[in-house]
Parts: structure tokens; C-alpha cells; sequence
């Protein structure tokens, strides 16, 4: 009798919500669906979501995001699908972890276009073949860094260091490119910084924990006086061990100003600006697709928040100049080991660095 | 020597900082089974304890121009009051309705992390609640002074590590050498002699659940605190950390503040390697030298686990017509 009752009192909970949630049948048009992180990550997934949401509130457009039940191809394919099912006529996903998902997605779904950010859809091959409903957006994370770097030395620190959170292909471009900034300031600034083989790193995962604070404090305690954590969550335990033992670093992705005193600057994406942009032209009947958008600093996809940033000399002429020669093309900043090499002979700098460290 | 004595100062705090929360929060876990419940929640209570701890923390910064010291005693207070509410859901599921203890707990663990992302979500649009303040104490006033023990214990220091030395006394205290104690005791050991000669079962193990929760919700906090600036819906896995410090330990405050030391060592030895002299000297990959406290901590395992003794009758609902 007991049980049953409770079975009863079970369902009827159970039938409740469902009654809840189905009450009425919802279209989105605009889908975004979510990689490992979460839509809150202060990365690229809420630089997205912001993105989408600011688009579509000011357009009256419906919009919802979708998180995967698992990080693999089958499950990001199944959320698509939910997603299209459920009204989708444009599906954002950032992340290169979508490149075989929407590789798939962009042949079952031909009527539904696909904004594929950090990444180039592909069989699992590494062949990319972006499909005509189908745009991806690459950023210049390198120059983002480059720009980091160049401040930093510039601003008078000349013991760096670089945590990145794992090496996915956006994070080592922003490791390199800090490296690169780094001696290219300089050598225009005439001083010897150094930047070890052991102040260059990745944590293994994005999560604020006490091993990263610990490893952080370890390096400050060695000289370090600035550290760039690209590391998502993990930079939060960068920023602690900052706070603890005085010394600075610089955020990533997003101003991370406004957390702690000890971010000097941020090594900024344009994430929102560049969706808003490609939604705008979805929109306008103008959809770019199967091209593959590069946001760099001529397009504004990379900046530093010159606003908010803490630097004592870094002055935005200089900032502006720097920048500017980016954009232009006078300075190419690499994005890989070999191109770092073949940038620090040009301008006759060395590093300390091996290939190992930045791809592992 | 010069160096040295930098190493152990630069050291020693980091070693504080991890040891404190691990071993407050396996104190807790302490209290628990010495009564007779196995408390394999305390990641979860620890990360609701910590959630609402800084949700605390954040609205009297924001609302009042209080000192941050005592911003963070209200905090870590108010972690402990949530912990222990969290805590009891465990306690009812499992004392009075006599559920499996290890699957109410689980179901803890996994509810802590969904609900305070849902909550923050919901209130702040974001599940990453930052936290401003730096929480260190430079110097204690008068004792900073002392040498040698003045730079180990009361400069760079945090709040919690001289409550986590109060909490340690007390909890010794009161299990070895009060009445609740001995019925705690009793009740993890042989409850039917405990019943037979008038204590209520019931109501011992509901308090030790519940001072389990309150450590734990305070030792979430404690982790915000000392290693990040935010709340994320995680505490990095140490109150399962805090679970081996509390089997490793016996079961026995003292040796479990010992195990607590023991892994916390280990693990700022891991992450720190790159400032010892002679481990800096070896080229190895960083995976490896994150490995050892794991790799340490199962050979002194496999060693201890010879002599463990837990506590008899944990993990089993009392049933009085049992026997």
C-alpha cells in the first residue's frame, strides 16, 4: 500500500513537470550548442552565447542553447539534431570539438546553416570541407597573444611566464604569440627578458584548484612577475596565487579586469562581435557559406581592453602602432613552433623553448 | 642555509593552506562514521557549504564596509550552517529511513554541483560567482613578531588555518573526553550495548552527521578561499580527497591530521618542484611529477591498510531487532 503510494506520488511529480515543459510546442531559430565548457565559462562559449543573445533580443528572435550530454561526436550530432528538430534554422557550435559533428550535421541537415567557431569541419581526417551551408570563423589567438606579450615587456616586466590550460590548437596560438610579443618588444625595447623553457606550460585541465595556485606561487616565487594564464577556470587560481604573493597576470578571452587588481590586461577575442556579424548576414539573405572567416586584428577580432588594462607606461600610441602594424601585415606573428623559430631569426632574438613544450 | 630557510618559509604556508581544509573536512568525515554513518557526501556538502558561503560573503561586501576577516568568519559560519542542513537530507535518508548510505550520498554529490549552477544561473546569470578581497593575513599582530615560529605560523597566514587548530582541539575533545563522545563512539562500534544501556542511536547519529556537515560545508568555503577567487561548482575532488585522509588517518584525529599533512605535502611537492632544489634538477615531464603524491599515497596505503580499523558498525542502518 505504502509502496504504491509513493509510486503514485512519484509519477504524478513526474507528469507534472512534463506537463510543465510541454505545455506548448516552442520553435528556436537560433541554436547554440555548448562544447565542454558551459555557456558561463568566460570564454569562448559565453563570448558566443552573448554574441547570440544580444543579436537576437535586438531582432526579436527566438534563441536557445543546448548542452550536450557528453563531449563525443555522436552526442554533439544528437544535439544538433534535437536542436534542428526543434526549429533551428542556424546552428552556432564553438569549439573545435565540433569539427566532425558539424562535418556530419552540415549533409544531413542542407537547409540549416552552421556557424562553426574555432574550428573546420572535417571527416575525422583533418581534411576540411566546408559545406555550402556552412561558415567557420577562425580567430587570430596568436596576435591576441602577440599583443599580450608585446605590452607586458613594453609596460617594464621582463621575467614572464605562460600557463595555457590544455594545448587544443586556440591555446597554443595564444602561447606562441605571447612568446613571440614578448622578444619582438624586446628587441625593439633593447632589454633581455627571460622566458624559460620551465615559465612555458600547460595545466592539463581548465578548473580552479590548488594545484595550479600552487605551481603559480612556485613560479613567482622563482622571479616570475607576470604570468598570461589562458586557462579558463584555472586562471582564477593563477589570479589567488597573484594576490597572494604580489605579483600579476593577464587575463584571457574576456576583460578580466573587474576580478582582481592583478590583471594588468586581457588578451581579447571578439567572439560576440564576429557571431553577431555572421548571424546579421544570415539574416540579410547574405549568408557567407562555406567560407572560412579569420578574425584577426584587421578585422577587429583581437584586441587588448586598453580601457581597463593596468599598464604603468604602455601607452594606447603604442598600443595603436602595434596593433596597427599587425593588422597591416608588416608584422606576421606565427602561430606555430616552426613559425616562432623562423620570427625570432628575423628579428635575431633566440628562446629557451623546445618544440615540446608548446606541442606536446 | 640561507636558501633553505627561503624554501621552508616560501613552503610551509602552501603546505598549511592545503592541509587545513583536508583535514577539517575529514575531521568531519570522522564524526560521522565514529557514529556509525559512512559520509561519502562531503564533496557535495562541501561544494553547497561553499556555494552558499560565498553568495554570503558576496552580499556583505557588496552591502557593507565590514573588515574582510570578518567577512570571511561570517562566510566560513554560514558555509558550516548550510553544510549541516545539506547534511541532513544524508542523515534523514539514512538514519531514519534507513536507505543505503552510500547511494543517498551519491546522490548528494551529484545534486550539490547541478543545484548551485542552477541557483547562480538563475540569480546571477553566470555560475561563476567571483569573489573580490585578498583573504591573507600578512602579519598577526604581537605573534608575527616571534621568530622562525612568527613567519611559519602567523605571517601570510589564512583565518582558517587557526580555526581548523581549534576545530582539531575540540573535536578531540569531545570525542575522547565528553559524554557525546563515548556515545559517538559506541554508536559506530556496537550500538545494540549502545541502545541496551539507554543512548538513542537515532540521535547520536544524527549529530554526528550533522558536525560532519558543518565541517564539510566550512572546509568548501576554506577551498574558495585559499585557492581561487571564484566559486565554479567544484572543489577539485577534496572532499573524496578528504575521504582517503580520513581512511589513511584511522579513523583517529591526530593520525589524521598527520595523513592530511601527508598528502598535502605530496601534492605541494608536485605542483611546486620547479623551486626544490635536487627535484628541479631532474628533467621529467610534468605528468610524472603530478603522479607521485598518487603513486606515494597507494604504496603508504597498501602498507597501512594492514592495521585499519574502522569503526564496526559503520555503514550499517541500526535496526534494534537485528542481533
Amino acid at each position: 500500500m505504502k509502496k504504491l503510494f509513493v509510486l503514485f506520488v512519484a509519477m504524478f511529480i513526474v507528469l507534472t513537470l512534463a506537463a510543465c515543459g510541454g505545455s506548448e510546442v516552442e520553435t528556436y531559430e537560433i541554436a547554440m550548442i555548448t562544447d565542454a565548457g558551459d555557456i558561463d565559462d568566460e570564454s569562448f562559449n559565453q563570448g558566443t552565447w552573448e554574441g547570440i543573445v544580444a543579436y537576437a533580443e535586438e531582432n526579436n528572435i527566438s534563441h536557445r542553447y543546448y548542452r550536450p550530454a557528453a563531449v563525443s561526436d555522436a552526442d554533439y550530432i544528437a544535439t544538433i539534431d534535437l536542436a534542428v528538430s526543434a526549429g533551428a534554422k542556424v546552428v552556432v557550435t564553438p569549439g573545435f570539438l565540433f569539427e566532425v559533428a558539424i562535418y556530419q550535421a552540415q549533409q544531413d541537415h542542407p537547409d540549416v546553416m552552421f556557424i562553426l567557431i574555432d574550428g573546420v569541419p572535417h571527416a575525422g581526417d583533418w581534411d576540411g570541407n566546408i559545406g555550402d551551408n556552412t561558415v567557420s570563423i577562425l580567430f587570430a589567438e596568436h596576435e591576441s597573444g602577440f599583443l599580450a606579450g608585446y605590452a607586458a615587456v613594453h609596460d617594464g616586466y621582463t621575467e614572464l611566464g605562460y600557463m595555457g590550460g590544455m594545448a587544443v590548437p586556440a591555446v597554443v596560438r595564444f602561447g606562441v604569440g605571447f612568446v613571440a610579443g614578448a622578444l619582438y618588444a624586446a628587441n625593439e625595447a633593447g632589454v633581455a627578458i627571460s622566458f624559460p623553457n620551465d615559465r612555458y606550460t600547460y595545466l592539463g585541465d581548465f578548473d580552479a584548484k590548488d594545484s595550479h595556485k600552487n605551481e603559480a606561487l612556485a613560479w613567482f616565487s622563482l622571479g616570475t612577475e607576470i604570468i598570461f594564464a589562458a586557462a579558463g577556470g584555472a586562471g582564477s587560481s593563477v589570479m589567488s596565487a597573484a594576490e597572494d604573493s604580489g605579483n600579476k597576470m593577464i587575463g584571457v578571452d574576456v576583460d578580466q579586469s573587474s576580478i582582481s587588481p592583478t590583471v594588468v590586461t586581457s588578451a581579447m577575442k571578439g567572439l560576440g562581435a564576429a557571431v553577431q556579424q555572421v548571424l546579421a548576414q544570415f539574416y540579410a539573405d547574405n549568408f557567407p557559406g562555406g567560407e572560412l572567416l579569420i578574425k584577426n586584428a584587421s578585422e577587429d577580432g583581437v584586441a587588448l581592453p586598453m580601457d581597463t588594462s593596468r599598464f604603468a607606461t604602455f601607452s594606447q600610441a603604442q598600443y595603436d602602432s602595434i596593433h596597427g602594424r599587425i593588422a597591416s601585415g608588416a608584422v606576421s606573428v606565427p602561430e606555430n613552433y616552426t613559425e616562432l623559430i623562423a620570427f625570432l631569426n628575423a628579428i635575431g632574438q633566440t628562446t629557451a623553448i623546445v618544440e615540446g613544450t608548446i606541442h606536446p | 642555509m640561507r636558501e633553505l630557510i627561503d624554501l621552508i618559509y616560501f613552503l610551509f604556508p602552501l603546505f598549511i593552506a592545503t592541509t587545513v581544509p583536508l583535514s577539517i573536512v575529514a575531521l568531519g568525515g570522522l564524526f560521522s562514521e565514529r557514529s556509525g554513518v559512512v559520509n561519502i557526501a562531503l564533496e557535495g556538502i562541501m561544494i553547497m557549504g561553499g556555494f552558499i558561503g560565498i553568495i554570503a560573503m558576496r552580499a556583505l561586501i557588496e552591502n557593507t564596509e565590514l573588515n574582510l576577516q570578518i567577512i570571511a568568519f561570517i562566510g566560513l559560519f554560514t558555509g558550516a550552517t548550510f553544510g549541516m542542513l545539506y547534511a541532513l537530507a544524508h542523515a534523514f535518508a539514512s538514519i531514519t529511513m534507513k536507505s543505503n548510505q552510500i547511494i543517498s550520498a551519491t546522490a548528494l554529490n551529484m545534486f550539490a554541483p547541478a543545484m548551485s549552477v542552477f541557483i547562480a544561473r538563475t540569480f546571477w546569470n553566470t555560475s561563476n560567482l567571483n569573489l573580490m578581497g585578498n583573504y591573507t593575513i600578512s602579519k598577526v599582530p604581537i605573534l608575527g613578531d616571534i621568530p622562525i615560529v612568527g613567519q611559519l605560523f602567523f605571517t601570510n597566514a589564512y583565518l582558517s588555518t587557526y580555526i581548523g587548530i581549534i576545530i582539531f582541539i575540540v573535536a578531540t575533545a569531545v570525542l575522547y573526553k565528553t559524554r557525546l563522545g563515548l556515545r559517538i563512539r559506541s554508536c559506530g562500534e556496537n550500538p545494540h550495548a549502545a541502545d541496551s544501556l539507554g543512548v538513542n542511536i537515532y540521535r547520536v547519529r544524527y549529530i554526528g552527521v550533522l558536525i560532519s556537515g558543518a565541517l564539510a560545508g566550512m572546509g568548501g568555503v576554506i577551498f574558495v578561499l585559499s585557492f581561487a577567487t571564484r566559486f565554479s561548482g567544484s572543489v577539485a575532488g577534496f572532499g573524496f580527497l578528504a575521504l582517503a585522509v580520513l581512511i589513511f588517518g584511522q579513523w583517529h584525529p591526530k593520525k589524521i591530521i598527520f595523513a592530511a599533512l601527508f598528502f598535502a605535502t605530496m601534492r605541494v611537492i608536485a605542483d611546486t618542484y620547479s623551486v626544490i632544489p635536487g627535484l628541479n634538477m631532474i628533467v621529467m615531464p610534468r605528468e610524472i611529477y603530478r603522479m607521485l603524491p598518487y603513486i606515494a599515497t597507494l604504496v603508504v596505503l597498501s602498507f597501512a591498510s594492514k592495521r585499519s580499523r574502522a569503526p564496526r558498525a559503520v555503514g550499517e542502518p541500526y535496526d534494534p531487532s537485528k542481533r
